[in-house]
């Protein structure tokens, strides 16, 4: 008893001495590295490399302290007591280290420590230069921010009550599917990893050098963080539809929300970069885009972690509140304060000739994903605003999100039919006419399949219109390049981005089509009598009960079309009482069957109430998602050799000249 | 070979204007038809899932009333149920009564008057501001295109290029 109870107090102070450690070495990091650029000290610079190591080690050291804790079932410590619990099994006792607020941002300090080291580095002959030791000290100043949170605010190592010897465990949710070892930490892979990008940002505007060097070191980093958070995002809907039982991927709540606006920005910037490295061109907008996009995950994350906002993911803690808030408000100050600062020398030469050609798609994309984001926060803070000046309740729900994302859908997938086709300066109507023509057939096709088979709505007509419209033109442009280079015709950034592109208009498929005709009823079974439904049929086999150490529920066993047995089942899990639905999926090319149970089931009853939704085209969120990864992959690859802004392509058009400028076309 | 060239020249020709206008004409019915086709909500069950979808559940974190399994939301799709087989003809009058019973909280779509319509009126808004910024900047580009070289300009294309420079040996 006595040997626990020392361990246990190893357990906090051991957990605190390591956030103080990485709180010491992220300061003396980021001050030396500031004292090594000033006065031009090259050997301190190069040293810097240790003190990455060190907040490294302090960070993976305390999230390893709170496993540590958990897997020994410290009851000492307020987190064991809050999330723990003897009856977890070992998988979801792990992962309960991110099931509330204080261990989150342990999870949010590993991943940005692994960053921090991987640019310590990956960049270590070059850390005298001003512009990865600058780097440098951005991403020591955060970490030291994430150190002081976990050490304060949301300190994870507090002791708890004396005398406690049993926790409820995590909530129900996040103990009873495999995907909740997955989402969150790639989820995070993602989210933190825009900071990378950000640092470099902020660098290149203090060392002035704000040429297009900078961004080709950090757009892998910035393509690997988008890729991550996909993935994350993705598989938050996949998780959702598994066990949340009203058979949606997506509910527009403010903590997906949050997720998405870095997103937005974060995807509007890998396509405006690219005008940048081209065209050295949006200097400034660049730059203000990684600043929102990081800045925006740190709003996100005061947004829903301080409590002030009500959602069925959000960790209700008052007192972080305020740091974040201030942090992202240092963040815009100072970020605007540098771009304003260096505005002379983010005054790009060179012009835009004609909205018709690739930079002007380019823009036209911006523009769409800066709004749509602006609009997804405005739903997201609306009733917030409306609460502090009005003082009255108010919900903006997912049919506002909804309604607002179709205009902003339909044109995406229009530029993403157009752009691949249009040449870089300036293309003619004769030229768009000769290359939109198959695609747009294609498009032509995939509004009348749909129609034939006996699909009805505009909205969802024209999607997937311009969905095959789009495919169409990304499929010319992978055919062009392969038939040119043979496999190599896939890799690199203009072809890889069109696979990515194929995998979006999947998603953007699937997600129209199941959300547009999905169809749904209640029935109730009896033993030995089939209901139909939807074309199928339902038989129930038998109800049963059954018992885990943590939980008791009822599990139905349903026939499906007199085939194999599916299982819905209601978990009621000890330690909170409340009915978790777990549905059932018989999982198709065309069509998803999703069985959920409605209350009033009983174990060994004949009759049984249950809700059956038939969803199309579900599969192929995760196929076009799948998409989605592989092509990032391939655009990080280096395809053909890059053009610097000042060769030939950026020279500026010869008066008169007839020169087929349509002849340019990969990026 | 004349084969294929043929081929070619079809090719060429069909991709002319007279194939663009029957493909809009082939878009056109398509769409037409599919609009008309179209009806609302098919049966009584879709109807209640579209009508609580538009209601937030009034004990839950967020959740609406066609998500939630909370015994609140459970009562008011038993209600919407029962005023969907009376044949209540307007889903917003179900709406309305809903609102009227759980505050203006159960709602989950925001009016669209007074300050809440805020909500509606800013996207538009920001929309119309991001357009006419993109129509300035084009309208500047083009300015900027139509004048020739200042010493100015040269001196800042030759910093741009020194930085890189620098920024290669470095």
């Amino acid at each position: 008893m006595f040997a626990v109870e020392v361990a246990a107090g190893i357990n906090a102070t051991l957990g605190h001495s390591v956030l103080l450690v990485g709180l010491v070495c992220a300061t003396f990091g980021a001050l030396a590295t500031v004292y090594g650029i000033r006065t031009n000290d090259n050997r301190l610079l190069r040293s810097t490399q240790r003190y990455a190591w060190g907040v490294c080690a302090a960070g993976v050291g305390a999230f390893a302290v709170m496993e540590r804790a958990l897997i020994q079932r410290d009851w000492s410590m307020k987190y064991v007591q809050q999330v723990g619990s003897a009856d977890t099994p070992f998988l979801f006792n792990i992962t309960a280290i991110w099931s509330a607020l204080e261990g989150s941002i342990l999870l949010w300090l590993v991943v940005l420590v692994g960053y921090t080291v991987v640019i310590a580095q990956r960049f270590r002959k070059r850390l005298a230069d001003p512009l990865v030791a600058w780097a440098l000290v951005v991403m020591f100043v955060v970490c030291m921010f994430f150190f002081l949170l976990a050490l304060g605010p949301a300190d994870a190592f507090q002791r708890g009550a004396l005398g406690v010897t049993s926790g409820p465990g995590p909530n129900p949710l996040l103990q009873n599917h495999i995907l909740v070892l997955f989402h969150p930490p790639i989820l995070y892979l993602g989210y933190v990893g825009m900071t990378v990008p950000f640092a470099f940002a902020i660098a290149a505007l203090i060392t002035g050098r704000v040429g297009e060097r900078w961004l080709s070191e950090t757009r892998r980093f910035a393509l690997f963080a988008w890729g991550f958070l996909t993935i994350g995002i993705i598989l938050g809907g996949w998780w959702s539809y598994e066990v949340l039982g009203w058979s949606g991927v997506w509910g527009w709540d403010p903590v997906e929300n949050a997720s998405l606006l870095p997103w937005l920005t974060g995807t509007a910037y890998i396509h405006s970069v690219l005008v940048q490295e081209r065209r050295g061109m949006l200097r400034v907008w660049n730059l203000t885009l990684l600043v929102a996009t990081f800045a925006l995950t740190i709003l996100g994350t005061f947004l829903t972690r301080s409590g002030v906002i009500q959602s069925v993911h959000a960790f209700s803690n008052g007192s972080v509140g305020p740091y974040l808030l201030s942090f992202f408000g240092l963040i815009v100050v100072v970020s605007l304060g540098l771009i304003a600062w260096r505005g002379d020398r983010l005054r790009s030469p060179g012009s835009i000739d004609s909205p018709l050609s690739r930079e002007g798609a380019f823009l036209a994309n911006n523009v769409v994903f800066t709004v749509f984001a602006f609009v997804v926060l405005l739903g997201t803070v609306f009733p917030l605003i409306v609460e502090a000046l009005q003082n009255r309740t108010i919900k903006v729900g997912a049919p506002y999100f909804e309604r607002l994302s179709i205009p902003f859908g339909i044109t995406l997938l229009f530029l993403m039919a157009v752009a691949p086709v249009l040449p870089w300066r300036k293309a003619s109507t004769e030229l768009l006419r000769e290359r939109l023509f198959w695609p747009a057939w294609g498009g032509a096709l995939t509004i009348v399949v749909p129609l034939l088979i006996g699909a009805r709505g505009l909205a969802p007509l024209l999607a997937f219109g311009l969905g095959g419209f789009a495919s169409g033109a990304a499929l010319r442009q992978l055919v062009l390049a392969t038939r040119r280079q043979g496999w190599r015709g896939l890799v690199g950034r203009a072809n890889g981005g069109m696979i990515v592109h194929i995998g979006v208009i999947v998603v953007a498929v699937a997600l129209v089509a199941s959300t547009t005709y999905t169809h749904s009823s209640r029935l109730i079974l009896e033993v030995g009598k089939p209901a139909s439904y939807g074309g199928h049929t339902f038989e129930l086999i038998e109800v049963q009960s059954f018992a885990t150490p943590r939980s008791n529920g009822i599990r139905a066993q349903i026939s499906i079309d007199g085939g194999q047995a599916y299982a819905p089942a209601i978990t009621k899990f000890t330690n909170f009482g409340s009915n978790i639905p777990t549905p059932s999926v018989r999982t198709g090319i065309l069509n998803d069957i999703y069985l959920t149970l409605e209350s009033g089931a009983k174990a060994g009853a004949t009759t049984l109430p249950m809700k059956v939704f038939i969803k199309p085209l579900i599969i192929w969120l995760w196929i076009g998602g799948a998409l989605m990864v592989f092509g990032t992959l391939l655009s990080a690859f280096p395809g053909t050799r890059r053009r610097l802004p000042t060769q030939p392509t950026s020279a500026p058009i010869p008066v008169g000249s007839d020169e087929p400028l349509a002849e340019i076309v990969d990026v | 070979m004349s084969l294929s060239i043929n081929r070619r020249v079809l090719n060429k020709q069909l991709k002319r204007w007279p194939g663009w206008l029957v493909l809009a004409a082939v878009v056109v019915i398509a769409l037409a038809v599919a609009t008309v086709g179209s009806s609302g909500p098919l049966t009584d069950s879709d109807r209640i899932d579209s009508i609580s979808q538009r209601l937030a559940c009034p004990t839950c974190d967020g959740e609406s009333v066609y998500e939630s399994q909370a015994s609140a939301a459970r009562g008011i799709r038993q209600q919407i149920k029962r005023f969907v087989e009376q044949g209540t003809p307007s889903d917003d009058q179900i709406i309305q009564y809903i609102q009227n019973q759980f505050g203006a909280k159960t709602l989950l779509v925001p009016n669209a008057s007074g300050f809440d319509a805020l909500v509606w009126a800013l996207p538009a808004f920001a929309f119309v501001v991001a357009v006419a910024g993109l129509a300035v900047a084009f309208r500047r580009w083009k300015l900027v295109a139509d004048t020739v070289a200042t010493d100015d300009d040269r001196a800042l294309v030759q910093a741009a290029l020194n930085d890189q420079e620098r920024e290669h040996e470095s």
